[in-house]
């Protein structure tokens, strides 16, 4: 797996702590990893291991305390605020656990709302939220608001609103834990999807073990660091990647 | 682009409700005060106002027309000498003291005026069949409004200034400031000024132009005229603003006007950001996703702009329609209101200027769009 030359996201020696009063934190110490493109990375670990951390600091979404990250090559240590909005605009999609989709529009209008910021063409902005939703499976359901839609309908709406940008990265927290068995079945083949099809780094943060087989990569966190990185659908042995914290 | 602010705005009705109910009433409470105002001060200038007078003479420094004092009726001579001066006539000012119908003393302003039917004075409210009635020798004309204030009818009989005098008739648009506005022909109003001083002297005098708009042209030749002892000509239009400002600002009053549009102002900005800022608090979760998909928070206070701006527009709106009814119900119960074009154009940018206060102080909330905090 290291033979990869340019891996999509690096992160070299992070670290990040919080503080609360007069008690530091450190969610992460000293981490390192990388994550590449076309398949699904999940990152694994229990309650406040760190990995929604890690996962906003490698998506630009807040920065570490000290260490690198590098995104499609490029430094967001040296981006301001505007440079990593403009970064996410173009590169990043996201999906969260909550799907945070506007209650006064369709679903139609949540994908394009966000490509409309991309100074897309207006025929382009439909016919692309037309192909995220369909390749959903909304298609025929994309005039209803989020009232009319179930949780699973949610979630897929959430995620064609991600792939509708056609991002090269696309960061999921725990998109199923809101979802019964079945939807996040759905939903977790449609990531593994989007990465083989479209070629997209997509690194997935949850602690829902029924998505471990659906992984091409799982990463276990505990107490800020990487404690394994193996492939369950391959040989399901454990792979120690370069440069990790230990 | 989606049209997310009009849709939330549309689909959240009641979210915004209160947010423009906010804006309504404050822009309702400004234009009806504006309308007061206007109308209440206006008054002040309705000898000016209500004739067709395009230049006044008076005594120099007469800070209001109820302030006139007498001038040399040669001063006619001198506007009689400009070609463009069709017709002059005199206005003759007297403070009476009304007395009759039980009411004890009313403080009134007789104005002694030309009736006959091509007199300017009060031109536009006296109609020339009421004029004519003026001639009768102590007759007089009031407002509809202040009958019951005067304890008479029309027939009835009282005294001005010792002077028994009769009302002829009544008019609309007459009513004074600070008193009530008697009408007389030049002849009784004399009879009626007990003042020695005043004898053979109008109060101002009054002049048609056949080109209204040189006006101000003529105003400034004549100022510059000497030998006729002490007067000065102002446009009509400038001496009914200078009468009503006076009475604005002099009286304090118009301090308290505008210390009321600040307070409706601020209040109205307060309720109108808290509700906005509940709005932009309720969809936070939303705007943190579009910023994590990078819309930047410049583009997302835009939304909030946009979305204080219908605020404003609705609001807006809902006071246009109320404040019509309201307007039209007052002057149906000859309560004085007047609405120009520039007082009501300054209302509409007041409430849209509240809006868009409304709509930056709410930005505050959008501090919270922390895509980050979507994450833990």
């Amino acid at each position: 797996m290291n033979t990869v030359t340019s891996p999509s996201l690096e992160a070299r020696h992070v670290c990040k702590s919080f503080r609360a009063g007069r008690i530091v934190s450190t969610v992460l110490d000293d981490l390192s990893l990388h994550v590449d493109a076309g398949e699904l990375t999940l990152i694994c670990g229990p309650s406040g291991c760190g990995k929604s951390t890690l996962l906003s600091i490698l998506s630009g979404l807040q920065p570490a305390d000290s260490g690198h990250v590098h995104a499609l090559g490029e430094s967001l240590d040296d981006m301001d605020k505007r440079a990593l909005e403009r970064f996410r605009l173009l590169h990043t999609g996201f999906v969260f656990q909550g799907f945070n989709l506007f209650p006064a529009l369709t679903a139609f209008e949540q994908v394009a709302l966000p490509l409309g910021y991309l100074g897309l063409k207006r025929d382009i902005v439909r016919a692309r939220a037309r192909t995220a939703l369909d390749e959903v499976g909304l298609g025929p359901r994309m005039h209803l608001r989020p009232a009319e839609l179930s949780g699973g309908e949610k979630q897929r709406v959430a995620i064609a609103r991600a792939l509708a940008k056609e991002p090269a990265l696309l960061f999921a927290d725990e998109p199923t834990s809101s979802l019964d068995a079945a939807n996040g079945q759905m939903v977790i083949d449609m990531l593994h999807r989007i990465a083989r099809r479209h070629g997209t780094t997509v690194l997935c943060v949850s602690h829902d073990p029924r998505l471990i087989g659906h992984a091409d990569r799982l990463l276990t966190m505990e107490d800020g660091h990487i404690l394994e990185d193996r492939r369950p659908s391959a040989t399901d042995t454990v792979h120690p990647i370069s440069g990790a914290s230990r | 682009m989606v049209a997310l602010a009009r849709k939330t705005l549309i689909y959240e009705w009641r979210r915004f409700l209160p947010a423009v109910l906010a804006v309504g009433f404050a822009g309702l409470l400004q234009l009806l005060q504006a309308a007061l105002v206007l109308g209440i001060f206006g008054g002040a200038a309705v000898y000016i106002t209500g004739s067709s007078g395009n230049l006044w003479v008076g005594y120099p420094g007469t800070q209001s027309v109820d302030q006139g004092r007498g001038i040399s009726p040669d001063v006619a001579t001198l506007l009689y000498m400009q070609p463009e001066v069709t017709r002059v006539e005199p206005f003759l000012w007297v403070d009476g003291d009304w007395r009759g119908g039980g009411t004890g003393g009313v403080s009134v302003f007789v104005s002694g005026i030309d009736p006959g039917p091509h007199g300017l004075m009060f031109a536009h409210a006296l109609s020339p069949s009421l004029r004519e009635r003026l001639r009768e020798p102590d007759a007089v004309i009031v407002d509809r409004a202040d009958l019951d204030k005067l304890g008479v009818g029309i027939g009835g009989s009282a005294s001005i200034n010792g002077h028994r005098v009769h009302v002829v008739g009544v008019a609309s648009g007459l009513r004074a400031l600070g008193g009530v506005n008697v009408v007389a022909s030049l002849d009784t109003a004399r009879r009626l000024d007990s003042d020695p001083s005043d004898v053979g002297r109008p109060t101002y005098l009054v002049a048609r132009l056949r080109d209204p708009k040189q006006a101000a042209q003529i105003a400034r030749t004549l100022n510059g005229r000497h030998g006729f002892g002490p007067y000065r000509v102002w446009t009509a239009k400038h001496f009914a603003r200078r009468t009503m400002l006076f009475w604005l600002f002099d009286t304090g009053a118009g301090a308290g006007v505008l210390f009321l549009a600040g307070i409706v102002f601020l209040v109205g900005a307060v309720i109108t950001s808290q509700a906005l800022a509940a709005a932009v608090i309720g969809s936070i979760r939303e705007y943190a996703t579009l910023n994590a998909l990078g819309v930047g928070v410049r583009a997302l206070r835009w939304v909030i702009l946009e979305e204080a701006l219908w605020v404003g527009a609705l609001g807006l709106a809902g006071a246009a329609i109320l404040g019509s009814l309201l307007i039209l119900l007052a002057r149906r119960e000859d309560v004085p209101v007047v609405l120009n074009l520039p007082v009501t154009l300054a209302c509409v940018f007041l409430v849209l200027a509240l809006a868009v206060v409304s709509g930056l102080g709410s930005m505050r909330s959008l501090r919270r769009a922390d895509p980050a905090t979507l994450l833990r």
